[in-house]
């Protein structure tokens, strides 16, 4: 076992690779909560790859790794395991995202209860045509939820402006013509493909002792390591962007834009950049910069817009996401501020100010053992450790994040996504 | 100014100490060291009127805008930056018939500075200074910053078509409620924002500031007497006088309700790819142990994956992704809330109608009962375990003048029988029904 200690959070993690290859890491901390999170490298852009032993290649309907996920919750004796879990009292659920699928639950009482009935699930999926066919309504409503969600549509433009081929443009969700290709058959083989002790990662965050728990953990481990690889294929993506703007209507009361700056240096240090990006967005529109004050004092925006440098291993960019009645206005001069500060650099002052927000934030992130395990997971699948973070942000320089926006903030690599609401008006009546 | 302590209530698990500084004027000190952070909030809690609500709402974006000692909102938001990030945000909310403006501040705790700051000190000053000292010229709000938050609110106001399910849901209140407490939307209305002058909007705070009930709530890793002597030494504070707390109480004891003669259907059209049921009902019981035996019965109704709407609208019937129900303690109404494709609405109607019925007829097991317990149990226990969640539930315990313990509250809910919950069942009924579709 390993132990990695991070001082000024006074917070440890407890790593041990089990010798089927699943990687476990322990966080304790001295709360009542306990939460367990178990992670596959398999998300909604793994959608083709060779299995060891096959010539071809195997290609699955988009949304299938969202499917799997709700159907692993369905068991042999005919129960649902979220059902068997809440019975419990404690607060299991699960989650697919472009790059990975996770499964977890949070409990005060119960922990060891659960932990056989989750471990168990999660080794012993089970379809049927009849289960498999009864959640083609449910997941079709889900789909037709994010519909109806404006920052859903406007950020699944915004990628598909910025990419011609790349994975991440697909819906997590897939589409009702895509999920009703799937049947059994896939599931169970995408199952084997990737739910491999090696391709996963468990976290456990709480009140434990960490030999204690890995012990636990090794005694309801059934999956032993695998022989098959795969070896996943990925579209080569261009360097371009597809196009430079879309726009589409809805029943919204504002316009809401995403300005994306598509990222095409993947070799780079993502976490260090991730932070100067962090720091970019606060020095030109955080909420106490020059721009803010200027748009704020004209009516033009109400709050700050968001910044964030989204990344996997096969695709990296920036999103701007705001509100505003003046869309070509604000997009026309947070391009002119970019600009200026790429011109006039950053100043020490604002910098150093800017530094001691994001590092409480970064501490802030370690309140709650969900949040901490959860981000463990997302960075794990990543090749990252959590830690991390504050190893790279003792190392960023005011020189470093001025070439970071210069090198990502480019004008060429710029796409903008825009809803405006609809024109027509609402119509209203009595049944 | 020395504050004396009138220890209100001392809770041992939490820890949590309530003294009042003046009258109708509280502070509550949760002490915990389960987090790395401090939150401090500032509630004003006012009663719900059609002639107040927006000019009430318009008052936290007012006051954000700067203070006598930091001149505008961007000095605010360096003084935040620079204090390791502290997060500040206000907002309105609707408790029961009341309208709670709320101001928070979130900061790291001194610890984790790299100097080892007195950031909890800085911070509750400044949020006094936020709420209590607001910047003036010539003794009234300024009109630059009030024109441009009459139309910050006006856009917060239209904004309520954006989330398609909280828009059904609230639509739904109004229906049942009119146009009054409850019922009134938390940020006003349009109509009313452009009448509102500099002049009115400064007499209506200066006497809303001297009259209101107060509620000061910080939660963090030190104690009340840290606590005591910053409040002692606040000038904002030595200027709030003394009150007669005026707000609407609203708990099982004061909310009597009177069956509807015919069901309200209503139905409105927006362009939505799913349609959004939104049934409200009526609990018209007076039962002993009423809030406890409602929960219990909401639970195994639609709170839950174990929930017979989960089971039955989403499990079974494939109709639905979301399939719930809440329930409001303050005004003893239920919500049942689905996302649904629009041909399925009479399905979906009956096959709720059809639950409300096993419920009635007493066609659910000792199992689901104990199962809806220990879900509900579980989140009690979790209240403790996330600092804003605390925060909110003594705020709602403090509001409707209910003070029991975890462990009271605990043991009430194991208390609960199958036949109250079947007792209960026979006095729900059906207020509303609506349905946004496209």
């Amino acid at each position: 076992m390993q132990i990695i200690e991070n001082n000024k959070i006074k917070e440890k993690v407890y790593t041990e690779k089990l010798n089927n290859g699943l990687m476990v890491m322990v966080i304790p901390k001295k709360v009542r909560k306990k939460y367990i999170i178990w992670g596959t490298k398999f998300g909604s852009i793994d959608n083709k790859f060779v299995l060891s032993g096959e010539s071809t290649p195997t290609v699955v309907p988009d949304g299938i790794a969202h499917y799997l996920e709700h159907k692993m919750f369905e068991q042999e004796n005919g129960r649902n395991s979220l059902d068997v879990l809440s019975s419990l009292g404690v607060n299991a659920n699960a989650y697919t995202t472009n790059n990975h699928t996770a499964y977890l639950f949070e409990c005060t009482d119960c922990f060891y209860e659960a932990l056989d009935e989750f471990m168990n699930y999660i080794q012993n999926p089970y379809f049927t045509d009849e289960n498999v066919e009864k959640e083609r309504g449910i997941i079709g409503q889900e789909i037709m939820m994010y519909e109806d969600y404006p920052d859903w549509a406007l950020y699944m433009n915004a990628i598909k402006c910025m990419y011609h081929k790349n994975e991440v443009s697909i819906d997590v969700a897939g589409t009702k013509e895509t999920i009703a290709e799937i049947n059994k058959e896939k599931l169970y083989k995408i199952y084997r493909a990737f739910y491999r002790p090696d391709n996963m990662v468990m976290i456990i965050a709480g009140n434990f002792e960490p030999e204690e728990i890995i012990e636990e953990i090794k005694k309801r481990m059934k999956m032993t390591e695998s022989q098959q690889t795969v070896k996943r294929i990925y579209e080569n993506e261009p360097e371009t962007i597809v196009s430079k703007k879309i726009e589409r209507q809805m029943d919204i009361s504002m316009p809401c834009f995403i300005v994306g700056y598509k990222d095409n240096d993947l070799e780079s240090n993502k976490v260090k950049k991730s932070i100067a990006i962090d720091i970019i967005g606060n020095i030109i529109l955080g909420r106490s910069a020059r721009l803010f004050q200027k748009l704020y004092e004209k009516g033009k925006i109400l709050s700050e817009p968001s910044w964030n440098y989204e990344f996997a291993e096969t695709y990296a960019h920036v999103l701007i996401q705001g509100q505003t009645n003046y869309v070509d206005d604000v997009i026309a001069e947070i391009s002119f501020e970019v600009e200026r500060v790429k011109k006039e650099g950053i100043k020490e002052e604002d910098f150093q100010r800017i530094k001691k927000k994001i590092y409480g934030e970064m501490v802030k992130d370690y309140n709650e053992v969900a949040t901490i395990a959860n981000g463990f997971v997302a960075n794990y699948v990543r090749g990252i450790n959590s830690f991390d973070y504050f190893e790279e942000f003792e190392s960023i320089h005011k020189t470093y994040v001025e070439k970071v926006l210069r090198d990502v903030l480019q004008e060429e690599k710029k796409v903008i996504s825009v809803i405006k609401p609809n024109t027509n008006i609402m119509a209203s009546k009595n049944k | 100014m020395v504050i004396t302590i009138n220890q209100c209530q001392t809770d041992k698990m939490s820890s949590k100490t309530s003294f009042e500084i003046k009258q109708g004027i509280k502070v509550h000190v949760i002490h915990t060291d389960l987090y790395k952070t401090n939150l401090i909030c500032v509630m004003l809690t006012l009663p719900l009127m059609k002639e107040t609500v927006t000019k009430n709402a318009l008052l936290p974006f007012m006051l954000r805008r700067g203070t006598k000692n930091f001149s505008d909102q961007y000095v605010i938001n360096q003084e935040l930056e620079d204090m390791y990030g502290a997060s500040f945000d206000c907002g309105v909310d609707k408790i029961g018939d009341n309208q709670v403006l709320k101001f928070y501040i979130d900061t790291i705790n001194n610890e984790y500075t790299f100097s080892k700051e007195n950031i909890l000190k800085k911070s509750v000053e400044l949020i006094l200074d936020i709420v209590f000292n607001p910047i003036m010229e010539n003794g009234l709000f300024k009109e630059e910053f009030l024109n441009i938050e009459k139309e910050n609110l006006k856009q917060v106001i239209e904004s309520k078509i954006d989330a398609k399910d909280a828009y059904a849901f609230n639509n739904c209140i109004t229906a049942m409620y009119g146009e009054e407490g409850f019922g009134l939307y938390k940020y006003g209305y349009i109509e009313d924002i452009d009448a509102i002058t500099a002049e009115d909007l400064t007499e209506h705070y200066n006497k809303l500031i001297q009259n209101c009930k107060i509620d000061i709530l910080l939660s963090g890793n030190f104690y009340q007497d840290e606590i005591v002597s910053i409040f002692e030494r606040n000038e904002n504070v030595k200027q709030l006088r003394p009150r007669i707390e005026n707000y609407i109480l609203n708990n099982e004891f004061t909310e009597k309700k009177q069956k509807v003669d015919n069901v309200q259907v209503i139905e409105e059209k927006m362009d939505v790819s799913q349609g959004k049921l939104v049934i409200g009902m009526d609990v018209l019981s007076n039962m002993e142990n009423l809030q406890a035996t409602a929960l219990v019965y909401n639970a195994i109704l639609g709170d839950g994956a174990n929930s017979l709407l989960f089971q039955n609208v989403r499990e079974k019937e494939s109709l639905a992704y979301t399939a719930k129900s809440s329930f409001i303690k303050q005004k003893l109404n239920i919500f049942i809330r689905c996302g649904i494709q629009v041909e399925n609405y009479d399905k979906a109607v009956e096959v709720i109608k059809k639950q409300l019925e096993n419920i009635k007829a007493g066609n659910f097991t000792e199992e689901q009962i104990k199962n809806a317990k220990a879900y509900l149990i579980s989140g009690i226990k979790a209240v403790e375990e996330e600092q804003d969640t605390e925060v909110v539930f003594y705020i709602g315990q403090e509001i409707s003048k209910t003070d029991i313990s975890f462990e009271e509250y605990i043991q009430k809910i194991e208390n609960v029988s199958k036949a109250e919950i079947m007792e209960l069942a026979k006095h729900i009924e059906i207020n509303t029904i609506y349905f946004l579709r496209d």
